[in-house]
């Protein structure tokens, strides 16, 4: 009954301390699998482009008879993105390949006022517009959490226990210098009204 | 914050630059600020009405008691409890009114005894009310019938649903519902309970008025609104304001039909299970609830008055039962009155001002372009931005949407009406004789819509139009009260004959100021309807913090001049203002001791008449 009133404290500490170890590391945790969930978002949106091009191709066929270099451009970067691969800087680069196909193949889509007004060309090139901002804006959502992520990890105390549990910096997905090119021309041919 | 911004209205030169996490972090603990003035406003108007609630309920307990005891004596020990409470209350009383001395013992139990029940009872009441409305959420009046989803193959529909993706993407979370309302308002909500279950509803106008950067932000600002957990806080503040709507209900419902209407509703909403309209259902009682907060709530009036010069017998006795209740009932609705108008109501709408400012640095944080929210906001500003059903839960759109009966049309005649009608009526190809019942108001809102699918390129609708304009010239060849558009046009319009749309250009035009004017339907009732502090931010104070966000606009400085008049009104208003409050608190006390002091001798008076009734 009588324990000193200093072991008491330090038991209460020690209690206190470890609950806050758990609600930290919790909050970590779910940081960090915000993060991957960010990333597998990315993929998400890519997959859906690389559906869209086919569309994209068919519709524009009929209008495009002496461009045919260009689609097979888009068509063949299209297959090349699509394989599955590991190896990120590749994909990287096959999605930016991708991209650039595309901004010359909509540049030629200015020149064809039929195509351009044709209702499922439309639809099309909003899908398409939409997809490339979904994939910017899963692209900004990873990267908020990243950031998110990493100040609570190189926080202190926190760092410590990001260091015990070996929790990894995460990174940024930077954008490659393609797409700033991409941006330029998507405001000249996109349906924006 | 408010001091802030007023200093840098004032400034010449670039405002200072302040980042969305900035914003959002101040606009965070803002919200913090302002829900402990809330706490302690719903607090100060609590204390009196459980001082008032309290005896109610001791007297209610005591008349069952004494009818009880009529029929089978109770033991004498209750009726001993029964004196010691009253000696305590009669105690309390006299150290408030005469200055008596009381040890605090009595005191302590006294205020207990005073204040624990009415606690107690508006505590149940708000936890019925919380869990009653709980899965209907908020807004559940928007999604009326005409809410649909959008098509598929309309372009700026289709736009809409992209966009909502996109934004959903942006912020991480499950993308929403949308619903989409036809009608001449430009302007969306978000509703629902959480972030699961969240629905947009959206005025297909407001698609027609914003450019896709526009819609953008506004859509950014209703997802960053319900993913801040928004809704959660609109429901709470609700349910406060009907949980003390449904006090004045019960108080009322012994006098009222409108009282015991509202009770019926809400026991029916309790009890039968109708899936379909549930959260439609939710929010109509809700708004009766919240509408008998205030004077408006009259039916107490009109039992103590009705009936003729002469009352009858049962009359005077049932005016003698019920007086007391009568008192109180009149304090307890000023109470409600003036603390929700003055304290409850402004602290709530501040609070919903820093949520609306949190959601816009939210918006520019996941579009990441000022532009869009700022020029959105300022376009809806200059529109008609009113949404059928919208009175109601108009805190939750991301303008206000109380501006619609700018534009009053007169009607024409009834007789012109009346040959319009039956034309309408027989294009339908009906044979029935149309009477005199139809209103100009709801024969126009038909057509509208007919003329609205009709433009849409419905079939159905376009014959019908055609046949409706030969029965008219059929009628009188003379004037229409709206043109008619030549449904080929139409048509032709819809495969992109230039020539086509040109014609049609102004007709669609008149088609929108046409529905401009058509008056609101309801009335507002609840949050917003005698509110002098809007649950909106100033439109100039929103661009002036999205500006500091990066937003490219051209503000306009405040003028010096129109401060110092500000300042000149306050300094006259700000006396005149206090003596009102002091003379209005002064009357809600004098109320209150009277309703307490007429309850006593009521009390006194009932006793003794069961006492007598005992003896013989």
């Amino acid at each position: 009954m009588d324990i000193p009133i200093v072991v008491i404290a330090f038991i209460l500490a020690f209690v206190l301390f470890l609950v806050w170890m758990i609600v930290a590391f919790n909050g970590l945790v779910r940081m960090r699998n915000r993060v991957r969930n960010g990333w597998s978002d990315i993929d998400v949106q890519l997959a859906r482009r690389h559906d869209l091009v086919p569309n994209l191709v068919e519709t524009a066929k009929g209008y495009m008879q002496h461009e045919r270099s260009v689609l097979d451009e888009v068509t063949q970067a299209r297959s090349q993105a699509v394989v599955p691969t590991a190896n990120i800087p590749q994909r990287a680069l096959a999605e930016a390949s991708l991209t650039g196909a595309l901004s010359r193949f909509f540049v030629q889509v200015e020149n064809y006022p039929n195509l351009r007004a044709a209702e499922n060309m439309q639809l099309l090139q909003e899908q398409l517009t939409s997809t490339e901002n979904r994939i910017a804006f899963a692209r900004q959502h990873y990267n908020d959490e990243v950031m998110n992520y990493n100040t609570a990890r190189l926080s202190f105390p926190r760092n410590i226990l990001a260091g015990i549990f070996g929790l990894a910096p995460a990174t940024m997905f930077a954008a490659d210098p393609n797409d700033r090119e991409r941006v330029e021309v998507q405001l000249s041919s996109s349906s924006r009204p | 914050m408010s001091s802030q911004t007023a200093t840098n209205v004032g400034r010449f030169g670039p405002r200072d630059r302040e980042s969305f996490f900035d914003a959002q972090r101040r606009n965070r603990r803002a919200t913090w600020r302002m829900s402990f003035f809330c706490f302690i406003a719903a607090l100060s108007m609590g204390i009196p009405l459980t001082l008032l609630l309290s005896p109610l309920i001791y007297a209610v307990l005591l008349i069952g008691a004494e009818i009880y005891n009529y029929y089978s004596p109770l033991p004498r020990e209750f009726w001993l409890q029964v004196e010691n409470l009253a000696r305590l209350a009669q105690r309390v009383g006299n150290f408030i009114f005469n200055h008596k001395p009381i040890d605090p013992q009595s005191a302590i139990l006294g205020s207990l005894v005073l204040f624990l029940p009415g606690i107690l009872l508006s505590i149940l009441l708000w936890l019925t009310v919380l869990t009653l409305f709980r899965r209907g959420g908020v807004g559940g009046a928007l999604l009326n019938l005409s809410a649909r989803q959008p098509s598929q193959s309309d372009l700026k529909e289709l736009q809409l649903a992209d966009v909502i993706q996109e934004m959903a993407i942006a912020a991480g979370v499950p993308a929403p519902q949308v619903r989409l309302v036809d009608g001449a308002g430009a302007n969306a909500a978000a509703i629902g309970t959480g972030i699961d279950d969240a629905q947009i509803v959206i005025s297909r106008r407001l698609l027609d008025v914003l450019s896709r950067e526009e819609l953008e932000g506004v859509l950014a600002h209703l997802i960053a609104s319900v993913g801040n957990g928004d809704l959660r806080i609109a429901f709470t503040v609700t349910s406060i304001f009907e949980a003390y709507g449904l006090i004045e209900t019960l108080i009322n419902s012994p006098f009222g039909p409108k009282a015991r209407s509202t009770i019926w509703h809400i026991l029916r909403y309790a009890f039968l299970r109708s899936k379909d309209s549930r959260a439609r259902e939710a929010e109509i009682v809700a708004g009766l609830l919240a509408g008998n907060v205030g004077l408006a709530s009259d039916d107490i009036d009109h039992f103590f008055q009705s009936g003729s010069s002469k009352p009858s017998i049962i009359r005077k006795v049932l005016n003698f039962v019920f007086l007391p209740i009568l008192i109180t009932n009149l304090a307890i609705r000023l109470i409600l009155w003036f603390f929700s108008t003055a304290a409850l109501e402004p602290a709530v709408a501040l609070l919903w001002r820093t949520r609306q400012y949190l959601a816009d640095a939210g918006a520019v944080q996941l579009t990441r372009d000022a532009d869009g929210l700022a020029s959105a906001l300022r376009k809806l500003n200059q529109q008609n931005s009113s949404v059928p059903g919208g009175g109601w839960a108009s805190h939750l759109f991301i303008v206000s949407p109380g501006r619609s009966d700018r534009m009053q049309e007169t009607d024409p005649s009834p007789e012109a009406m009346q040959r319009f009608a039956t034309a309408w009526a027989s294009s339908a190809g009906s044979t029935a004789t149309v009477a005199g019942h139809w209103k100009a108001g709801d024969l126009k809102t038909e057509i509208g819509s007919v003329r609205y699918a009709a433009m849409q390129g419905d079939p159905g609708a376009i014959a019908r139009l055609y046949a409706f304009g030969q029965a008219m010239a059929a009628a009188e060849g003379g004037t229409l009260p709206f043109k008619m558009p030549d449904p080929a046009d139409v048509v032709a319009a819809r495969n992109g004959d230039a020539a086509a749309i040109a014609r049609l250009q102004p007709l669609i035009a008149q088609e929108y100021a046409g529905r401009q004017s058509q008056p609101q339907e309801e009335k507002q009732n609840g949050l917003q309807a005698d509110g002098f502090v809007s649950f909106h931010p100033p439109l100039k104070r929103r661009l002036v913090r999205l500006e500091r966000m990066g937003a490219r606009i051209s503000l306009p400085d405040a003028s010096g001049s129109s401060r110092t008049i500000r300042i000149i009104v306050s300094v006259f208003l700000a006396p005149l203002i206090t003596l009102v409050v002091a003379v209005i608190l002064m009357l809600i006390a004098a109320m209150s001791m009277l309703s307490l002091l007429l309850l006593a001798l009521w009390l006194g008076a009932m006793h003794g008449i069961f006492s007598l009734l005992a003896h013989h």
